[in-house]
């Protein structure tokens, strides 16, 4: 497992992939940042809420982080390199874990980068602007602190959903589908036949959105940080365990 | 060593394995020969713990691949469609693998030293010709410094050259003691490195031995010329051969030209040619495995 883990970690380490999502990433908080900051009104990004919502935008990189999950178990699919991996590893499920823990690791490297890359940015952008800051260092770390979380879980959600699909293109479209349209609709359609109108705030995207909430939107709807937390590690325990089987099940030819 | 029993795997409709048995003995070369599809990757990868079987046994070394204490240092495998990321240069390549496996990472330098690599090692593999991305799949399946060595049709892609210092390389690993089981569906790439064949068609085994055996084997045959062929045929059919002729001569199947000088010498037969017919194993291979032959 240990070795498994610590191959992971070299195979990340050994490709370009994660640099260019680290760029890709850096120049998208950037530039969502400066127009953030230049394009608002200064009394728009003035009260500590505001600029919360600002330190906020670091976590557009858990999109980056399920990306990263997504190729990085569905790679060894596109490439092959699924057969000398299982030859070195024959326990499925240790490969499994080793790319959930991987997935995890990376992603909070790869949002608290981000993270930090906003936070300096503003500490940059705000004061040329001629605004104060606001912010509170306790809030701020606890909504770090959450985002890395819902990092955390997403990293690892993509490598599990990326071994059950395998295909790389047809992982990271499904999975977008799912967070930009399926999720959505049918919460609408549950809501709309009263089904059960609770249940899609347990949902992935609903989730994260209860984990990231500063109480901003429509917060009635969503569940508490900790219930959110729960129901998002549920989504990734479950395509783990899926992955598990799934990669136990079958042939690989 | 190596024991295969009773296998059998289908896909869909395709019986790819159908209940085939062999073994290979510690510190044989064995040449695993069959035509395209004949099922020699699916028995690998099945030995391998990549596919699972519908029944039967293949076991290394005694066990299941994957209930192997350390199998990536005890069989090392090069497998078709065994792919590398394009990305990821081939000393990376290795390392990677060497720490999954429990392979020393000194091994890495190694390992690439022996298959001729060490000037392209910080290359990404996607920059790599087919022959040297076989180079560096044998690599990797020596990372762990095993006894065993699978490899699938490890001269495919590699020219004339690569076939060359692949067949001497066979060798040198046989040298060192180590038991090869390796495929292919061109005997000629195979045949002057193995000590056995075990040669198979449609998943089923057709032959096995070593090649002088099979040489001779059940389609060795003598030619016999003599002015008393009648009687000669006679005794010969009575002995338990087949004979057929070729207008001039007798031909005696499954005969050595002793055991017929033999027969001629007890009936005081006269014979005034006994020529043992050498059978080229290539013939012997498309005979074995041709449709018509079944
Ligand atoms: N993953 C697979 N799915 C379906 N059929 C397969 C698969 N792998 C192999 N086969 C079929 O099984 C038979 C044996 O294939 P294979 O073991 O690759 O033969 P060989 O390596 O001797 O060429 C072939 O008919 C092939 O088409
Ligand atoms: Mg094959």
């Amino acid at each position: 497992m240990i070795a498994a883990l610590s191959s992971e970690w070299l195979k990340l380490r050994t490709t370009r992939t994660l640099f260019w999502l680290l760029v890709a990433l850096s120049a998208l908080m950037t530039l969502i940042v400066v127009a953030g900051v230049i394009g608002s009104q200064k009394h728009n990004i003035s009260s500590a809420k505001d600029q919360l919502d600002l330190l906020g935008i670091g976590s557009l990189g858990i999109f980056i982080a399920l990306i990263m999950g997504l190729i990085v178990s569905t790679g060894e699919f596109r490439h092959g390199t699924i057969t000398p991996t299982l030859l070195a590893t024959p326990s499925r499920s240790s490969i499994v874990i080793a790319k959930a823990l991987a997935g995890m690791f990376f992603a909070v490297a790869l949002v608290g980068l981000a993270e930090g890359l906003v936070a300096l940015e503003l500490a940059i952008a705000l004061p040329a602007k001629g605004v104060d800051f606001a912010i509170h260092a306790g809030p701020a770390a606890g909504f770090i602190g959450r985002i890395l979380i819902a990092a955390a879980l997403w990293g690892a959600l993509g490598s599990g959903i990326g071994i059950v699909l395998r295909n790389q293109i047809g992982a990271v479209v499904a999975s977008f589908a799912w967070l930009f349209i399926a999720e959505g609709l049918i919460i609408a359609i549950l809501h709309s036949n009263a089904i059960n109108s609770n249940a899609g705030r347990f949902f992935p995207f609903q989730a994260t959105g209860a984990i990231l909430t500063n109480g901003s939107r429509n917060s009635a709807d969503l569940l508490s940080t900790g219930s959110g937390i729960a129901a998002l590690g549920g989504w990734m325990a479950l395509f783990t365990i899926a992955a598990v089987v799934l990669l136990s099940r079958r042939d690989v030819s | 060593m190596i024991v295969v029993e009773d296998l059998r795997k289908r896909y869909g409709k395709t019986q790819a394995v159908d209940g085939l048995s062999f073994t290979v003995e510690p510190g044989r070369v064995v040449g695993f020969l069959g035509p395209n599809g004949a099922g020699k990757t699916t028995t690998l990868r099945i030995l391998l713990g990549l596919v699972h079987a519908n029944s039967g046994q293949a076991t290394i070394l005694g066990k299941r691949y994957s209930q192997l204490e350390r199998p990536f240092c005890q069989v090392g495998a090069v497998l078709e469609a065994s792919g590398f990321h394009p990305g990821r240069k081939a000393r990376n390549h290795l390392r990677v693998l060497a720490r999954a496996g429990h392979a020393p990472a000194k091994r890495v330098d190694e390992v690439l030293a022996t298959v001729g690599l060490e000037g392209a090692a910080k290359k990404r593999v996607g920059g790599y010709s087919l022959g040297m991305r076989q180079r560096l799949a044998l690599a990797s399946a020596l990372l762990g410094d095993p006894g065993v060595l699978i490899l699938d049709e490890p001269a495919n892609g590699l020219d004339p050259e690569g076939i060359r210092w692949l067949r001497d390389f066979l060798r040198s690993l046989a040298a060192e003691g180590r038991a090869v089981l390796v495929s292919s569906h061109v005997l000629s790439e195979v045949e002057q490195t193995v000590d056995e064949v075990v040669i198979i068609n449609k998943g089923k085994l057709v032959a096995h031995g070593s090649v002088e055996e099979l040489k001779r084997g059940k389609d060795g045959r003598v030619r016999v010329a003599s002015p008393q062929a009648k009687a000669l045929e006679k005794k010969l059919a009575k002995a338990g051969f087949v004979v057929t002729g070729d207008g001039e001569a007798l031909l005696v199947a499954g005969a050595t030209s002793a055991q017929v000088g033999e027969i001629a010498a007890a009936s005081s037969l006269v014979l005034h040619e006994l020529t043992p017919l050498a059978t080229q194993l290539e013939d012997v291979f498309l005979d074995l495995t041709s449709e018509e032959k079944k």
